[in-house]
Order: structure tokens, then sequence, then C-alpha cells
């Protein structure tokens, strides 16, 4: 019995141990190559010297305060871009006519999704806050709105009708079939467009910006201080990592996966 | 024929000259599913529809669901145009169909929730529809947590809970394995003598339509017409598989209908 019990979580175990091994072959690389095949210490600075940077900017606020503004912008964007996108998409799935009538738009306006809207941005909004939320929203939006009509569309036939044969009403179907029975790929849809919006703030920040993450490495350039650089990527790749286990991962748990929808 | 004087019911369900045609837009296509028939279901009676594939079996049943409408004809219930699908037609799948996001006791009080039900009201009565279908062990569980027999019992007490005017079934056991498809056909029919309903149950089982119904009705095969109905006139109380089998009774009505769908194949 104990034995039986302890090998899940010894599995599980050993997967965060596997999971870490690249992340240490890759710091063991930074931490040798320099030296070995002579790297100036200014195009690739040492883990000693990033570390140090981090204390620092962490003694003196600053990295706080650019990793909070990136993030606000951030949880702006993905409200505004999912809360349009995910509605939009049920009714585009469940709405002949609004499919028709949306679906050749948004392919034309898919292409240029993101970046490509930034010097239009600028000329809108100004460098600033206005321009950088624009293009993350317009990215999370398209990240987003065709997984939710993709789950919609492939909800088995027969669950519809084994609900209207129960007496769903409209409102019924929606709530109790297409939400629940389309949540794989709006969770796929939640978890694509928070990754594509992080690479869209970090880029609108390194050109439309004033301050957050992106802006602060791309600040860093002018003075070579690639040690900054450095920082500011480890910190977009540490915030994704806690987010996917702090937010995706249990969501998927509790929904999902324990309905079977996943494995 | 008169087959109201026959089982000297009243009709539940009247079909009249009904075709049903499936139109394929994508492929421009249509096909008649089902010509001209005319059938009553009684009041009350369990009616099994046999025939071979592509009879139009299921179609009809979608036609008495409202999930699709006549080209000509009509199907009434209680004398009403059945125009959409609702509440007193609950129909069991083959598939099973529970919502896999939901527990069975949820999937149980599905109708009740969906008529406005009170939470603890439709629970209390979804568990006394759970306990007849053995389930009240299982009530919390997840759909793909059950056996496939499990999960069509859960369909069965789910569409019983709604209490419809007739429950309507499609195949329901066909992707069960042998063993359970019988004990489930014995349940069902347990069930069905503690809650009279009026049952139509399409399949294409000979021996499961002989063995669960009043009546049978055998189509013949593209497109689906009225061959024969043929009454089995067996006692309840010797629906069992364990002595049927070897009852004179069975077998000539199973070979009776056996040879009225191999007829029509050729």
């Amino acid at each position: 019995m104990i034995a039986r019990r302890s090998r899940p979580f010894m599995r599980r175990g050993s997967a965060a141990l596997t999971g870490i091994l690249p992340f240490i072959a890759l710091f063991a690389a930074w931490a040798l190559l320099p030296a070995l095949a002579g790297i100036p210490e200014f195009k690739l600075p040492s883990p000693g010297k990033v570390l140090n940077t981090f204390t620092n900017m962490m003694a003196d606020g600053s990295l706080m305060a650019h990793v909070w503004a990136s993030l606000q912008r951030l949880a702006a964007g993905y409200l505004l871009g999912n809360l349009i996108a995910i509605p939009l998409g049920l009714a585009i799935a469940l709405n002949r006519a609004v499919s028709e009538t949306l679906t050749p738009v948004l392919s034309f306006f898919q292409s240029i999704a993101g970046i490509a809207w930034v010097p239009l941005a600028i000329i809108w909004f100004g460098v600033g806050k206005g321009s950088v939320l624009f293009v993350i929203a317009n990215t999370i939006f398209f990240a987003s709105i065709y997984s939710t009509v993709i789950g919609v569309r492939t909800i088995p036939r027969v669950l519809f009708r084994a609900s209207l044969s129960h007496g769903a009403s409209r409102w019924d179907i929606i709530s109790n079939v297409v939400i629940p029975g389309a949540m794989v790929q709006i969770l796929v849809g939640l978890r694509t467009s928070m990754a594509y919006g992080w690479r869209a703030l970090v880029a609108g920040e390194m050109i439309a910006g004033t301050d957050g993450v992106g802006y602060m490495t791309l600040e860093a350039v002018q003075w070579y201080q690639a040690e900054i650089v450095i920082l500011g990527m480890i910190v977009i790749g540490v915030l994704w990592l806690l987010m996917d286990a702090l937010l995706f991962t249990p969501i998927e748990r509790v929904t999902v996966r324990r309905w079977g929808m996943v494995r | 024929m008169n087959t109201a004087a026959l089982t000297g019911g009243t009709p539940k369900i009247s079909i009249r000259d009904m075709t049903l045609v499936h139109v394929n837009e994508e492929r421009r296509q249509s096909n008649v599913a089902v010509e001209n028939l005319t059938l009553d279901i009684m009041e009350n009676e369990f009616l099994c529809v046999v025939g071979p594939s592509g009879c139009g079996k299921s179609t009809l049943l979608s036609a008495i669901a409202g999930f699709m409408q006549p080209q000509t004809g009509t199907v009434t219930m209680n004398g009403e145009r059945i125009t959409k699908p609702g509440a007193d037609r609950g129909v069991v799948f083959q598939e099973y169909a529970l919502l896999p996001w939901k527990t069975v006791l949820d999937n149980v009080a599905l109708g009740l929730k969906f008529r406005g039900v009170p939470r603890a009201d439709r629970e209390a009565k979804a568990m006394e529809y759970i306990a007849m279908a053995r389930l009240t062990e299982a009530a919390k569980k997840y759909p793909h947590e059950l056996s496939g027999g499990m999960r069509q019992r859960a369909a069965v007490a789910r569409t019983l809970a709604n209490t419809p005017e007739i429950m309507m079934m499609d195949e329901p056991f066909a992707a069960v394995d042998a063993q359970t498809r019988l004990s489930l056909q014995e349940e069902l029919l347990r069930v069905w003598n503690d809650n009279p309903i009026t049952v139509l149950f399409i399949t294409h089982s000979v021996e499961e339509a002989v063995f669960l119904a009043d009546r049978v009705a055998v189509l013949t095969p593209g497109p689906g017409k009225l061959r024969e109905i043929v009454e089995i006139d067996i006692p309840r109380n010797a629906r069992h598989w364990d002595t049927i089998t070897s009852d004179p009774e069975f077998i000539a009505l199973r070979d009776r209908v056996m040879a009225l769908v191999r007829d029509q194949n050729g």
C-alpha cells in the first residue's frame, strides 16, 4: 500500500528532476564557455556578473519597477484581448451568419496581428503605454479566438441533441454544453495567448515603451550592458514558468483533466 | 392495418405517410432515408424497430425527437405536430451522450435542472433514479471513470428521471460487450416494469428486439419502409435470458422476424 502510493510521487519527483537537467547543462555551458572559447565578458557576461546585477537592481528597486510595469500591461492586454476573443469565438462557432460575416475580415487581420501594428500604434497613441497595450491586446485576441471556435465546433453533436431532448433552452446549451465542451481548447487559447502576449509585450516595449522589462533590455544595449539583457531574458522566462505552473496547470487539473477530456 | 385495435390502446405517437430525406449540403447530395412510413406507437408499449443498417431506423427516431423534419407526411404526439426537440421525448443514445464535465448525479439531474427544479429537490430525485440504476456508489464519479455498461445505465436513469412521455433508445447497447448487454436488457425490462412508459427501441439485433418488445416493427432497407409488425406475446415474467432461449415461442418469433429481415436482403 505504502509502496504503491509512493510510486506516482516518485515519478512526479523524477519528472521535475529530468526537466531541470537541460537548465543545468545550459548554465554549465554559460559558466564555462567564455573561458574555454575566449568570449569577452562584454559579449557574454558571467553568471556571477548577472547575479550581481540582479542583486543591485533588486536593491534599488528598478528591476521590480520594470517587472511590475510589464505585468500590469500584460494583465490589461490579456483581459481585454480574451474578453473580446472568447465571446466572439463562441458567437462565430454558434452562428453561421456571424461566422460568414467575420471570418474573411479576421483572416485578413490575422496575418498582420501583433507587432506589425507598432508603427501605426505609435502614430495613434504615441510612444508609451497606449501603444504597447494595443499591440498586446491585438496579439492576444488573434492567439485566442480560433481556439474557442475550434473548441465549440468539435463538441460531439450528440451532446447537443441529448441536452435538447432533456429540455435545454438556448442558454442552458451555452452554459452546460458549449462552454465546458470547448474548455480544452479555450484553455489552450488562454495559455497560448499569454505566451504570445509576453512576446508582444517585450517587442512592443522595445520599440514603443518607456518602461518595463522589454524597455529595460533595449535600453541596456545602448550601454553594452549585456548582463541586464540576459537578466531581463531570465526574468521573462521565469515569470512565464511561474504563471504556467501556478495558474494554468491548476486550472487544467480541476477542469479538463478531472473530466477525463485530456490525459 | 389498425394497430390501435390490435393492442387496444391509444396511440402516443402517430406517423402518417412520412418521408425523411437527408440533405448533405457540402456534397450537394440528398438521400431518402424513410419513405411513406405509417406507424403508431401506443401508450406505454415497448416498440422495437429492427432492420439492416441503412434502413433509416435512426432517422425515424430523429424525426420523432424533433432533430429533423419530415419532407412529406406528419409526426404527431398526442395529436400535436412535432416541430422541435423537447423534454417530453427523452433520447438514450448509443454513444451514451453523458456530459463528460458533469458527475453521474449532475447528469441524471440534468433535465430537472433545465426545468428549474431547485438543487436539493432535483438531487434527491436524481438519487432515486441512480439507486434504481444501481449506481449509488458511482453518483459522484465522472462518466470517464465508469464502464460502458454503467454509463448506459446512467443515461437511462437520466432520461427516466426527467419523466418524459416517451423514451427513445437508439441502439443503446450496441457499444457494450455481449455479457453486459444481456444484463442491461434484463435490467431495462425490470426498470420499465416498475416505471411504465412508452418506449421506442431501435436495434439491428433481432434477438434483442424479440426479447424486449411488445411489438417489433421490421423496416426494409434503403429507403426504409414498414415491412411488417410482429406482435410478441411472450409473457413479461418469462423474459429472462437463462430460460427464454429454449422457449419454443421465443424461437418461433425470433425466426419469423429474422426471416422478415433477411428476406428483403435478397
